[in-house]
């Protein structure tokens, strides 16, 4: 058979199998075709997700802080988050871990607020949540943030 | 099946001789309007703790018994659970008048009725008492999600058996819409677990945030357009059955490695950064396809007198869909393949503009469509009043001008943040204070939106009324 002119759209279906007559799936293959897409999407996932330093037991136990305290609503973690507050993948880089700790220990009035205190948390809980905080910073994320074009200088 | 054949025959005109035979109403159909019902509730809700979270940004110490952080985590939380609940009862009606028969266990039905509404309540009262888990959108406790799925899981159950009942007339929206219910349990129950890697809990979140709108739901509601269009003689069936699966085969492959779109700063290797950014090119065509046949039925509807659409009740629902499909186009699909571009990504990503898309993509695209099915479902044996269409189609357009208020002004801020804090580097709290003027304008736009909520829902609780007793 000659494939050239129409004679190529006859072999369409020969040649993918899920396209049944008429140029149309059929619930089998569509079936088929979604178990298969999912199977290997959700492979392909776990797969990227394997981390390639293993989180230390006071970082995990800092993410169960993050969540209980409902960090997430108002923070950033690789930009998926709340936007009231600064995000905080690379905080450990702009503040030390100490000061971090003190800062969830006692912590300040939040602008633009007057009364209003940042949440807080007791010493265990506000170490293990910068030991996590300064776990999330080692997790390479194709250079995101970007950095500022003129990073320090003021307008 | 046959009955259905003829209706919609003699809708599209084809056999203008047949009358429209009297309908049967299915168990099925009556136990949907509960889920219906529940839905547009929680719908009404929502937009009263969305408007408190809004001011709640832009007033310094306004006084809230629940803190913003539970709050936020509150808006969300019905966010997610109003469209499923909706969408459950949608898929029930949907498919007992597709296949034009009983469900395999309408007590079941009811069962999972009552399941779905204690633990989605559950989600709120806990995050109200600051009792919660953490994760964007799943903020509520692991247990509670289990139980979400439970009621998912009597779902998939009772429609797979109801398809199985009859394997040699099963229709492509009956079955998409079951695929889209499996889908909807497979991808929530990887998100009862607790993950310590934050690479995999963010990923496993996108199966929710993401997979359950741009595929699963998108499954459910392809089945019911094409239900509905079929119905109103906007399309014609066999039309509609020859590329349904076709639609469906793209919009899950599609949905499924466009989540990719969101992986890209979590911490995955750089082979999802164009796997996000290409597959979500494929996502558009199931869109395309959908606004062809949408153009293509209301041409030949206004060309033909006989078939165009008289009930006004199906003018309302189709002033809804129409709605969704301005978004899925412009907010979904265009705006969202703008933010796609990896280069484009990487500055607005993790600003109002993001929020912008949520807000445009997620209420637009699939809050109008649950609200259409909702609508329809729960006005079933009645026709609005003039006055009553005319206050509904009042109530869509405050929705969607509050709707592109909303949008528009997160994407103003969403904009000046990714320039003056990302580009140029200033400081972070300094550029928030910034914005404070496009949240006070979004808090306005909000308040348009609540009012269109209300006077929506207003409309459909009065449907409901006058239907109750006999909804045939």
């Amino acid at each position: 058979m000659p494939i050239g002119g129409k004679n190529y759209v006859r072999i369409i279906p020969l040649v993918i199998p899920a396209i049944g007559s008429g140029g149309t799936l059929k619930l089998r293959s569509f079936l088929i075709l979604s178990a298969f897409s999912l199977v290997l999407f959700v492979a392909v996932t776990l797969l990227s997700a394997h981390s390639p330093v293993p989180i230390s037991l006071q970082a995990a136990a800092g993410k169960r802080v993050w969540q209980r305290h409902n960090c997430v609503s108002c923070h950033t973690l690789f930009g998926n988050g709340g936007y009231v507050g600064e995000d905080l993948t690379n905080i450990v880089t702009k503040v030390n871990p100490p000061q971090l700790v003190q800062y969830l220990v006692q912590p300040p009035v939040m602008r633009p607020n007057r009364y209003r205190h940042h949440p807080a948390l007791n010493r265990t809980e506000a170490e293990n949540v910068v030991s996590y905080l300064e776990y999330v910073h080692t997790i390479p994320t194709l250079g995101w943030p970007p950095q500022p074009e003129k990073a320090g200088d003021e307008p | 099946m046959k009955l259905f054949r003829m209706f919609s025959a003699g809708a599209s005109g084809r056999h203008p001789v047949l009358t429209r035979p009297r309908q049967q109403v299915f168990l099925a159909q009556k136990i949907s309007r509960r889920y219906c019902l529940a839905a547009v509730t929680l719908f009404a809700i929502q937009s009263v703790v969305a408007l408190a979270g809004a001011l709640d940004l832009v007033i310094p110490d306004l006084p809230s018994p629940i803190p913003f952080e539970f709050g936020r985590a509150i808006h969300l939380g019905f966010a997610v659970l109003w469209p499923l609940i909706g969408t459950m009862g949608m898929v029930y009606y949907f498919t007992a008048a597709e296949l034009n028969r009983e469900i395999f266990s309408p007590r079941l039905a009811r069962w999972q009725f009552g399941v779905v509404l204690v633990f989605a309540l559950s989600v709120y009262v806990t995050l109200s008492l600051r009792i919660g888990n953490g994760r964007e959108y799943l903020e509520g406790m692991p247990a509670l999600y289990l139980g979400i799925g439970l009621a998912l899981l009597l779902a998939a159950y009772n429609l797979v058996r109801t398809l199985w009942a009859d394997k040699h007339h099963i229709t492509p929206a009956a079955a998409i819409m079951t695929v889209g219910i499996l889908f909807l349990l497979i991808l929530l129950l990887p998100n009862v677990l607790h993950y310590d890697n934050p690479t995999l809990d963010e990923a496993a979140k996108f199966w929710v945030v993401h997979l359950w709108e741009e595929m699963a739901f998108e499954l459910t509601t392809a089945g019911f357009i094409a239900t509905f269009f079929i119905v109103a003689g906007l399309a014609v069936r066999e039309k509609v059955e020859k590329w349904l699966y076709l639609e469906a085969g793209l919009a899950v492959t599609g949905g499924l490695y466009s989540t990719g779109h969101h992986y890209f700063w979590i911490g995955v290797p750089s082979l999802w950064l164009v796997l996000g950014a290409l597959i979500s090119l494929l996502e558009v065509v199931p869109v395309v396809m959908l606004v062809q046949m949408t153009y293509v039925g209301l041409k030949s509807s206004k060309a033909n007198n006989t078939t165009g659409i008289k009930s006004k009740r199906e003018k309302l629902t189709l002033w809804l869909i129409l709605s969704s499909l301005l978004y899925h186009v412009t907010g979904a699909s265009v705006f969202g393949l703008m933010i796609t571009v990896p280069w484009v990504n990487l500055y607005v990503h993790g600003t109002y503009t993001t929020s912008a898309h949520a807000h445009l993509a997620l209420f637009g695209s699939m809050g109008f469509l649950v609200l259409a099915g909702c609508y329809y479902v729960l006005s079933r044996g009645s026709e609005p009043t003039q006055a009553g269409y005319k206050a509904g189609v009042l109530a869509v357009l405050l929705l969607n001008i509050g709707l592109i208020g909303m949008g528009t002004a997160l994407l103003v801020a969403g904009f000046l943040q990714t320039y003056l804090w990302r580009v140029l580097g200033r400081d972070f709290m300094q550029v928030s204070l910034l914005l404070t003027p496009y949240l006070l304008a979004r808090v306005l736009a909000g308040g348009m939106f609540a009012l269109g909520d209300f006077l929506l829902i207003w409309q459909i609780y009065a449907a409901w009324w006058r239907t109750r007793k006999n909804p045939s």
